[in-house]
């Protein structure tokens, strides 16, 4: 199992955990932050959890583009990693207070740059899996071809 | 290797991964500047590309590829009811997305949910067979 994948899988479980947990608090009577912590909890277990869990077991047991084992963990999939978690992380430490501090322009700066680099990680994922979603002739014909 | 049906779906679903990831970055940056509060009815259009377009696209085609394959006849099963999955699904959601943006209720929604739920039969269909061990293949 490549390092990256072993890190998606392990922030994958933290989430988990955590979107778990929040969600577990939300329903405890008197704590009244169910609309506040909702899209916190569920973008944990969708993106924070399955989508991190997904990424990391395609980057480890889809076919690489390169057979070369230095070519294993590419820039593109550490760069996804880096910049979901940032912005996961980000997100989820601004959105759920930018009622409570009214808008601070501070607050506001860290959930658009969190939702920015958010989409920036999935196009290098995207980038990464891209290529290596080839059929059997294909692949042959190329490594022929080299 | 991965068989063509697969291919065709991760990539459609790695689209709308990609799309749904970007309405959400336009409902986060609304969420934050208060631009447009009527852009919130784009919100079920995210789940459910999320959900039915990335999610369960992906399972989908990857359990396809990765499932045991039988190895006497046809690798995967029919390759024509492969195709039948794919088509129904896209367009089942393709509807289903269309009547979001539109907010048609009734029966535009239903036939996307249909078409859906006729994909997932399939799916159904063609895996049941492929969920055993090879040492119990080998004998069929």
């Amino acid at each position: 199992m490549p390092k990256v994948t072993r890190w998606f899988i392990k922030s994958g479980i933290f989430y988990f955990v955590t979107g778990v947990l929040l969600a577990l608090v939300a329903e405890i009577p008197g704590v009244h932050a169910g609309p506040i912590m909702l899209p916190v909890y569920w973008h944990m277990l969708v993106m924070g959890w399955i989508t991190q869990m997904i990424m990391g077991v395609s980057i480890w047991m889809f076919p690489r583009k390169y057979r070369d084992k230095k070519k294993r963990e590419s820039v593109l999939c550490w760069l996804s990693f880096w910049l979901l978690n940032s912005g996961l992380v980000l997100r989820f430490l601004s959105e759920p207070f930018l009622p409570i501090v009214q808008y601070n322009s501070a607050v506001v700066a860290t959930v658009l740059l969190s939702a920015f680099i958010q989409v920036l990680s999935i196009i290098f994922y995207v980038a990464e899996i891209w290529p290596r979603l080839q059929t059997p002739e294909k692949r042959k014909r190329k490594r022929t071809l080299a | 290797m991965i068989p063509l049906p697969s291919i065709w779906m991760i990539r459609l679903s790695l689209l709308y991964l990609l799309i749904s990831v970007i309405l959400g970055a336009i409902l986060l940056t609304n969420k934050a500047l208060v631009l447009y509060p009527s852009i919130w009815v784009i919100l079920p259009i995210h789940y459910e590309l999320v959900i039915w377009g990335w999610l369960v696209q992906f399972v989908m085609g990857t359990a396809y590829w990765m499932f045991p394959k039988y190895l006497k006849q046809v690798k995967r099963g029919s390759v024509t009811l492969a195709w039948l999955m794919i088509v129904t699904f896209n367009i089942g959601l393709y509807i289903l997305i269309l009547s979001l943006i539109l907010r048609i209720n009734g029966i535009i929604r239903i036939s996307g949910r249909s078409l859906l739920m006729l994909s997932v039969i399939i799916f159904g269909l063609l895996m049941w067979r492929r969920i055993v061990s090879y040492r119990e293949l080998k004998t069929r």
